[in-house]
């Protein structure tokens, strides 16, 4: 289960962009978008940190000479609340290292898709001289 | 030279060589259209290393590994018929190029127009040479993309552009329907090959026995049909007459559409033999050959006419092909093949033709023409003996393999039996007197008769220069002496190429004289019906005309133009259906969804409103913790409510650094120092783009909608954090973590102690490999937005990328 501190501020990390994505104005619907994706991603990263004593998941070398399938234990404990920590012999316990993977693409894609997004916003201004969503829409017809 | 390397060279000369032409072209001038023949040449010698080995019987093989997990090999099989349309080919290609030279003014994009005839001549060889379906695949699609290119070559010509669309659409549809038939003959057979099927008996049987057999002599047909414009396919060859004249001659008359004809021949062993393939390929061709050559009556323009000609003439190859019973699977296939090579020389010679009366003339109109034999006697020439060879007058080829047309017809007659003996025969004699109606047109309608008076018509006509006469005399040359000596083709080109494929085919008997036999009589029949018939020409024309008028649905083109404009219509009517309005209504419809994707599971699992939080929660935070956390709410309430766009934009950046720092806490140290990059970037980007627009809107903020929107914005948040708070707890069923097979065999695999890095890189290559196209996609999107501005004159901006 996670912590109840940190998922209250993803949660309103959310609610703030929403709120900001159902604004009128182009540029804070933009900021709106940046914030939500923060949240996302913050929600999958923490799906894979499990408690506060985990370690990185950057291996020591004296840690991965242990055999195939016996250095490192699955520890599903759904009852818990725990999904998938990877621990070792000595107790040490890994942050999931594939969520963080999965986001570390997603961050550098999101700044694709901002630097997008903010050179449309700009030629929209520069075409039709609004940032106003609803009044683009009437332009357009 | 090894007979395989010069079968590659000449495959993938063409390709390799076109993208040199630009660069010839700043040092030769208009003079690359000769280095471009020369290309063609040297590709037409070193096809013709093949005729050897196909004449001892012994085809040239190899391969080259391609994709050996998918079981695919770059397979090439130089047999007979290969070298036949390899040399009908790049012969025809020498021809072709070399006359553009006087044909293509000098002013024209020559690069571009000799570049994709490399590219159409290079695929074609490929065609020809191929031994896989999955290879022939490719190569066809490349003639069809080619061919679009060069009947939109004047792409500021709207009928071009139509052409070349129709062209497109007709024939690329159809090799994909193709392509799905050759993945059911790999399911049946088990093998992408083509000569490996047409050689084991096993195989054959297999297929013949199979359930699929039909379906793939259907589709595969489709493909061969819209290739040749056979069947309702034929709407796209006049079309394409949009196209320079010599692209017509090369593409349209000699090479490209005989393509079909060839799958149909390289099919023949592997599909040919049952009912089925004798009603579909023949029937096709028998039906397409009467109406083409009757529909060929009411146009008017030379191209026309000789496009027409050609699709008939197409269907009496198809026609041939398709005479296959089970005990007599070759029985047209020699006469065939004799007759595609005859096509070639006289319809190519007819189009060079019409491209020189339409360049001296600068008309193609026949009703405009008339009377030029005393101008040109030269060209004068040269089209009677090609008309004459493609109306079948002795002792030309076209004489020669259109007596083997009777005669075939005749014999297909009494091997299926009943009314067939005469409906065979008749139609074929039908089909020879469209061709002979036609052809005496051409005649009749450029050379003979009195002088028209034209205001189109230039007062004097120049005989043509040389450049453009001498390939049509020297395909006269051949018309001729194919005719008078048939054994020099037959023995070197046409005899390996259909005793290589179908054993037992009928052997070539091929005299002028055979006494008074039945194909004579039908010859008879024809010249007499034909010369009777012409009288009624324009009659018949206008019938149509007039039939057309009426009746404007009964053709192709009618359903074509309503299915392709139409599609425009309802692409458009749906779009304005699912996306009516303001980008806020879809945004809601998302939230709401969202919202309702959690609260069903939640009360389905018994959840309950009562204990939606679930008991002992987990509140323990150190208080740096709580300082970082109430540091992130707070910028980003900063972004949200200041607004100003400055402030706020710093808001949302300190927002992406301290949530840079919280992956830190998370055990993220990659993340973290990947975000405090990307927020750099998208930071600078932001003040780019909010220099450059002022705050001019102020967004009215009525109370009720800022109520609404906080609603749906609470309920966005509350159901996050009921997520959350009971993940693990039933939401999500137990499963088994991923995760440990990476952190096992990291090192192991890959050497990395990074397991993160590691994942990025080497387990999920491939998925950083579609980040990055989207990264490249993503610049090159914001590049061209910044194009796009009508004034360049403002600064650039946005254009950070990684």
């Amino acid at each position: 289960m996670n912590n109840v501190m940190l998922s209250l501020t993803i949660s309103l990390l959310f609610g703030i962009g929403t709120f900001l994505i159902l604004r009128r104005e182009m540029m804070k619907v933009i900021i709106g978008f940046g914030i939500v994706s923060h949240a996302i991603n913050l929600y999958i990263v923490a799906s894979g940190a499990f408690s506060n004593g985990t370690l990185v998941p950057i291996l020591e070398h004296h840690q991965a000479v242990v055999g195939l399938g016996q250095g490192l234990i699955v520890a599903d404990d759904v009852a818990a609340g725990v999904i998938g920590p990877i621990t070792s012999e000595p107790y040490l316990e890994f942050a999931d290292p594939l969520v963080q993977a999965l986001v570390l693409t997603a961050i550098v894609i999101g700044l694709a898709t901002t630097a997008f997004i903010l050179t449309l916003a700009y030629r929209i201004y520069e075409e039709y001289g609004t940032t106003d969503v609803q009044e683009l829409r009437r332009l357009w017809g | 030279m090894d007979p395989f390397n010069a079968i590659v060279i000449a495959v993938f000369l063409p390709f390799i060589l076109a993208w040199t032409l630009p660069v010839l072209y700043s040092v030769f001038k208009q003079r690359i259209g000769w280095i471009a023949a020369g290309i063609a040449f040297t590709c037409f010698v070193l096809n013709a290393q093949v005729i050897p080995y196909a004449m001892a019987g012994t085809p040239v093989q190899g391969s080259w590994v391609w994709l050996p997990t998918a079981g695919l090999s770059f397979d090439i099989y130089g047999d007979g018929m290969a070298a036949l349309l390899a040399l009908i080919v790049s012969g025809v290609g020498v021809i072709i190029m070399s006359y553009s030279n006087g044909y293509m003014s000098t002013k024209e994009d020559l690069p571009r127009y000799y570049q994709w005839l490399l590219l159409f001549m290079g695929a074609m060889l490929g065609i020809a040479y191929t031994d896989n379906t999955i290879q022939m695949f490719i190569f066809w699609e490349l003639t069809s993309i080619t061919s679009f290119m060069l009947i939109g070559y004047w792409r500021e010509r709207p009928e071009s552009v139509y052409g070349a669309t129709k062209a497109f659409l007709i024939t690329a549809g159809g090799g994909l329907l193709m392509f799905a038939g050759f993945l059911m003959l790999r399911v049946v057979t088990g093998t992408y090959g083509i000569s490996e099927v047409a050689q084991s008996q096993e195989l054959l049987a297999t297929l013949h026995g199979s359930e699929f057999y039909v379906a793939v002599l259907i589709l595969v047909f489709l493909g061969a049909a819209s290739k040749s414009a056979q069947g309702p396919f034929y709407i796209w060859l006049p079309n394409a007459m949009e196209a320079p004249t010599p692209v017509s001659a090369f593409l349209h008359s000699a090479t490209m559409v005989k393509a079909g004809v060839y799958l149909v021949a390289r099919m023949h062993p592997i599909l040919s033999g049952t009912p089925e393939w004798l009603i579909l390929v023949s029937g096709t061709g028998m039906i397409t050959m009467v109406m083409a050559g009757f529909m060929a009556f009411r146009q008017t323009d030379i191209k026309a006419i000789l496009a027409y000609s050609t699709i008939s003439q197409l269907a009496y190859l198809m026609t041939m092909y398709g005479y296959s019973t089970a005990e007599h699977p070759g029985l047209g296939f020699a006469a065939a093949t004799f007759h595609l090579l005859n096509h070639s020389t006289f319809k190519a010679t007819l189009f060079l033709v019409a491209g020189i009366v339409a360049h001296e003339a600068t008309t193609r109109d026949i009703r405009k023409l008339g009377g030029l034999r005393k101008e040109m006697p030269k060209t004068f020439i040269v089209a009677v003996i090609a008309a004459a060879s493609m109306a079948g007058v002795p002792p030309l080829n076209g004489f020669l393999s259109k007596e083997m047309f009777y005669e075939t017809s005749v014999e297909i007659g009494h091997l299926v039996g009943g009314p067939w003996v005469y409906i065979f025969p008749v139609v074929a004699v039908a089909g020879g007197v469209f061709t002979l109606m036609y052809s005496i047109r051409l005649i009749d309608g450029i050379f003979l008769g009195e002088r028209t008076h034209d205001p189109d018509v230039p007062h004097h006509v120049h005989e043509a220069p040389w450049v453009m006469l001498a390939p049509a005399v020297f395909l006269v040359g051949l018309i001729i002496f194919f005719g008078l000596y048939p054994k020099f083709p037959i023995d070197y080109l046409i005899q390996p190429a259909y005793s290589g494929l179908v054993p037992h085919a009928e052997t070539l008997h091929i005299k002028h004289w055979h006494g008074f036999t039945l194909p004579f009589i039908m010859t008879v029949v024809t010249f007499v019906t034909g010369i009777l018939l012409y009288k009624f020409y324009d009659t018949l024309a206008a019938m149509q005309n007039s039939f057309n008028a009426k009746l404007p649905w009964i053709s192709v083109n009618y359903w074509y133009d309503a299915i392709v404009n139409n599609a425009k219509g309802i692409c458009k009517k749906f779009a304005n259906v699912t996306q009516p309005g303001p980008l806020g209504g879809y945004i809601k419809i998302v939230q709401l969804f969202m919202i309702f994707l959690v609260a069903w599971p939640l009360y389905y699992l018994g959840v309950g409103a009562a204990s939606i939080l679930p008991a002992g929660m987990n509140f323990a935070s150190e208080p740096y913790e709580i300082v970082l956390y109430a540091l992130i709410i707070v910028s980003a309430l900063g972004a949200a409510i200041i607004p100003r766009y400055l402030p706020a934009v710093l808001s949302l950046s300190a927002v992406g650094f301290l949530v840079s720092l919280l992956y830190m806490y998370l055990k993220a140290p990659d993340l973290a120092m990947t975000q405090v990059c990307v927020e750099t970037l998208s930071t600078i980007i932001f003040i780019l783009v909010i220099i450059k627009i002022p705050q001019k809107f102020k967004e009215p903020m009525p109370a009720g909608k800022v109520m609404v929107n906080l609603l749906i914005s609470g309920a966005v948040a509350f159901s996050v954090f009921a997520i959350m708070v009971n993940a693990g707890i039933g939401i999500i069923a137990p499963f088994e973590s991923l995760s440990h097979y990476f952190m096992e065999y990291s090192l192991q695999l890959t050497g990395g102690l990074n397991v993160v890095n590691v994942i990025v890189v080497d387990f999920r290559g491939y998925d950083t490999i579609g980040e990055i196209s989207v990264l490249s996609l993503a610049a090159l999107g914001v590049y061209n937005l910044i194009l796009s501005r009508a004034d360049s004159g403002s600064a650039a901006e946005g254009g950070e990328e990684e």
